[in-house]
């Protein structure tokens, strides 16, 4: 799991199932209105709050590493269309032995990295192999190490073994920059294969990159994208009033947007995000151990009320921890929905007619403490005493996540595909149920998507019965453009922000 | 103390009513804290003062609770910065040789460190409350509190009235009771009452980076900060604590002002104000 607005430090990311997801392959789905010519040789500027620590996402780069370079500067052999979907890009083409342990890629032809240089098979065989080693700090590195072996039988045929199934497979590599296998100084420099090449770096301000003329595919529709990079949201909604950026890629309150949404000279849109924010009990500490009384929690929190409080109006219930955009998402708000009798009911049962107290341990950074105070008032209608204790994000990762020392705790979950984590008995929150690890393993070793996709949605409705943690509600994706632009990505989901088909009049 | 200071008065006026609103804040409050029923950032008036917070909450609630924190956070800082500063201080002063040395270079780390980073790393030590804030920012002033003492101390030693209570027998604690302290205590009182302003703006900015008094204990910091991403759309929020908390800053310091006017024999106009 990733912070979203203070990255968790580099460890953390390690652990993380970080997965981001490629929003918007095509120019179809791309915010904004298109009419008239735009301009081939427009300088596109993006304003952000992610700068990254370095420029190598195997270095703990961080989340605007995947903002600036992922689709922009660096592409794997695969990418993920906006509806969640794997599209070949780098591979031409693909064979899965019988078994499904074997994977041959064949390579696209005529692709050359920036410095110039051919792409081959060796090339794809050291950035997989630098996404697996040692140091790195990669988020898709425990996801990949079913990879046995990487042979190189030619130069444009790359075959990988696994130890075991993964129908993940293809999907995990949508997340490995392919990188020219002589390319140094990657925290600083690059070498991929993708339609810019960067220009220049000018820490804690911005980034910019150049349209790469020798790239393979369709010529990105604009000359120049700057990132530039602000410390605080008000400041980077300023540069946007006053022309400074074109773009933001993602806005993280609400009531900014006002500013916005009265001038017809700028665009607000609301996508989807797979960010989710939990009240996560730990299972394996009481009272939480009974599913009446985490079943209880959560019919006693009005979910929508703390969505409009904190969001106004945007973001979207969820009842489970499955985003609309992950293949297995059903919906489950009607699970355990706000319901102050069933919650009493449940309590008595549970033995806690006359309730009971915890510590609430929250990270001091929005929107936990508003959420704690909403929820301490909300159990306090089921005669639930909430403690809040909050706590900064070093403390979370060491008390929360490596000890587990904790009664329940808020934190926000930013990966797709991360129901996963709960057929892992040993994982912070300490959800355990048989069933749902086997439906978990077996989905991982699946034959097909469709198999996979109907074991997940079996683990992830069995949890949301268990209330294994209680889905308070998704985030909203929102990003704020000028008019003048389109063809941006609007589910934006997570950090990834493909630049290329961005039309600037 | 037979002269006026229009500081004095000035400074009682603003804080007393900071003080006013923390009294009545006991007996009476407009509306339950918890009370989330308010809707969404009304703005002021309906029934609402000053409006409601995100949650629905009234504004001028928090506000009357605010102002327990700011003063207890205050007034407990300074207690500890009392404390433990004017000990130290009084031990250093008559501190010979190595010890003196010693002593003076730790405050000197010490004051080095600016408060607020110190406080951080209490707070993050300990778990954030408004306990351990305000041990954190009196361990911190302390240290400030006892370089003054031990300067002033250092110099009523020196005066000829000590060397003739010491030749005529006199205990060193009878001399700290009896001429030591006395002379000292009026830019003392001048320097804690400083030291009080201080201590609020360093619980409100401790509460701002989520480090002061858990919520849902309404801080001024922490209502500055989650009205922060609103300030367009329901300034109140922001301005309310904002306000108070530079009234409740600048009375304090007017009063340190203008007891620097009545207490110090030496000046006899107000000077700049710190």
């Amino acid at each position: 799991m990733k912070l979203r607005k203070k990255p968790l430090s580099a460890g953390v990311l390690t652990l993380a199932l970080a997965v981001t997801l490629a929003a918007c392959g095509g120019g179809a789905h791309g915010g904004g209105a298109a009419n008239g010519a735009y301009d081939k040789n427009a300088t596109v500027n993006i304003g952000s709050l992610y700068e990254p620590q370095n420029l190598d996402n195997t270095a703990g780069g961080g989340q605007g590493v995947t903002e600036a370079l992922n689709g922009n500067v660096y592409e794997g052999l695969f990418r993920l269309t906006d509806a969640g979907k794997v599209e070949k890009l780098l591979a031409q083409d693909y064979k899965v032995s019988g078994d499904g342990l074997t994977y041959t890629f064949t390579l696209r032809d005529g692709v050359t990295f920036h410095s110039g240089k051919k792409l081959t098979s060796q090339d794809v065989k050291y950035s997989l192999e630098k996404v697996l080693a040692k140091d790195s700090q990669s988020a898709r590195k425990a996801d990949l190490e079913v990879v046995k072996d990487i042979a190189t039988p030619d130069a444009k045929t790359v075959r990988v073994t696994l130890s075991k199934k993964s129908v993940s497979f293809v999907y995990n590599l949508s997340y490995v920059w392919v990188i020219n296998s002589q390319a140094k100084e990657l925290k600083t420099t690059e070498d991929g294969t993708g339609p810019y090449k960067l220009n220049k770096w000018t820490r804690g301000s911005a980034l910019s990159l150049d349209r790469f003329a020798g790239y393979w595919g369709d010529a990105a529709k604009n000359k120049q994208v700057v990132f530039h990079y602000y410390k605080d949201a008000t400041a980077l909604n300023n540069a946007l009033l006053t022309n400074g950026v074109d773009v933001v890629t993602s806005e993280q309150s609400p009531d900014a947007l006002d500013q916005f949404k009265s001038q017809r000279n700028y665009k607000v849109n609301d996508g989807n995000s797979t960010t989710k924010l939990l009240l996560a009990f730990n299972d394996k500490a009481k009272p939480f151990t009974d599913v009446k009384v985490r079943q209880a929690v959560s019919a006693a929190i009005d979910d929508k009320k703390l969505l409009d409080s904190v969001w106004g109006g945007y973001g979207k219930l969820i009842g489970s921890m499955v985003p609309p955009t992950d293949p297995w998402y059903e919906d489950l708000t009607k699970v355990n929905a706000y319901d102050v009798d069933k919650a009493k009911k449940l309590l008595a049962e549970a033995g806690y007619a006359k309730g009971f107290s915890f510590t609430l341990d929250t990270p001091n950074y929005d929107p936990h403490p508003t959420v704690a105070t909403f929820i301490k008032s909300q159990l306090a209608k089921v005669g639930i005493t909430v403690e809040i204790n909050t706590i900064t994000p070093d403390q979370w990762y060491t008390k929360v996540y490596k000890n587990h020392d904790f009664t329940a705790t808020l934190q926000e979950h930013v990966n797709d595909r991360d129901l996963v984590w709960y057929g892992n008995p040993d994982f912070y929150w300490g959800y355990d149920d048989k069933q749902v690890q086997n439906w978990i393993e077996q989905a991982e070793r699946a034959s097909t998507t469709d198999e996979q996709t109907e074991l997940l949605k079996k683990a992830n409705r069995k949890t949301a019965e268990d209330a294994a943690s209680d889905w308070l509600y998704l985030y909203p994706q929102i990003v704020v453009a000028n008019s003048k632009l389109s063809g941006y990505p609007v589910n934006g989901l997570n950090s990834q922000f493909f630049a290329y088909n961005i039309e600037k009049r | 103390m037979k002269r006026r200071s229009p500081t004095l008065w000035t400074g009682a006026v603003l804080a007393g009513l900071v003080v006013l609103l923390a009294l009545v804040s006991l007996v009476w409050l407009p509306y339950d804290p918890a009370d989330t029923s308010g809707g969404r950032l009304a703005g002021p008036g309906d029934g609402h003062l000053l409006g409601t917070d995100k949650l629905g909450r009234d504004l001028f609630t928090q506000l009357m609770t605010g102002s327990r924190i700011a003063l207890e956070a205050g007034l407990g800082s300074v207690l500890i910065a009392a404390l433990i500063g004017v000990t130290l201080g009084v031990l250093a002063a008559y501190a010979q040789g190595w010890f003196d040395d010693t002593l003076s270079a730790l405050l000197d780390i010490l004051i080095a460190f600016p408060t607020l980073l110190l406080a951080m790393l209490i707070v993050a030590a300990r778990s954030a409350t408004l306990g351990s804030a305000i041990l954190a920012i009196g361990l911190a002033q302390s240290a400030v509190v006892a370089r003054l003492t031990r300067i002033l101390v250092k110099r009523v030693l020196a005066q000829d009235y000590i060397t003739a209570a010491r030749t005529s027998g006199t205990s060193w604690p009878r001399i700290t009771a009896g001429h030591v302290l006395p002379n000292i205590w009026p830019t003392l009182v001048v320097n804690l009452a400083l030291q009080f302003g201080l201590a609020v703006l360093a619980e409100a900015g401790l509460s701002y980076l989520g480090l002061g008094a858990p919520p849902p204990n309404a801080s001024w910091g922490r209502m500055l900060q989650e009205a922060q991403a609103t300030f367009t759309t329901a300034p109140a929020g922001a301005l309310a604590p904002g306000v108070l908390l530079v009234l409740l800053v600048i009375g304090v310091n007017l009063i340190a002002d203008g007891l620097r006017d009545v207490l110090d024999p030496t000046t006899r106009r107000g000077r700049a104000a710190a």
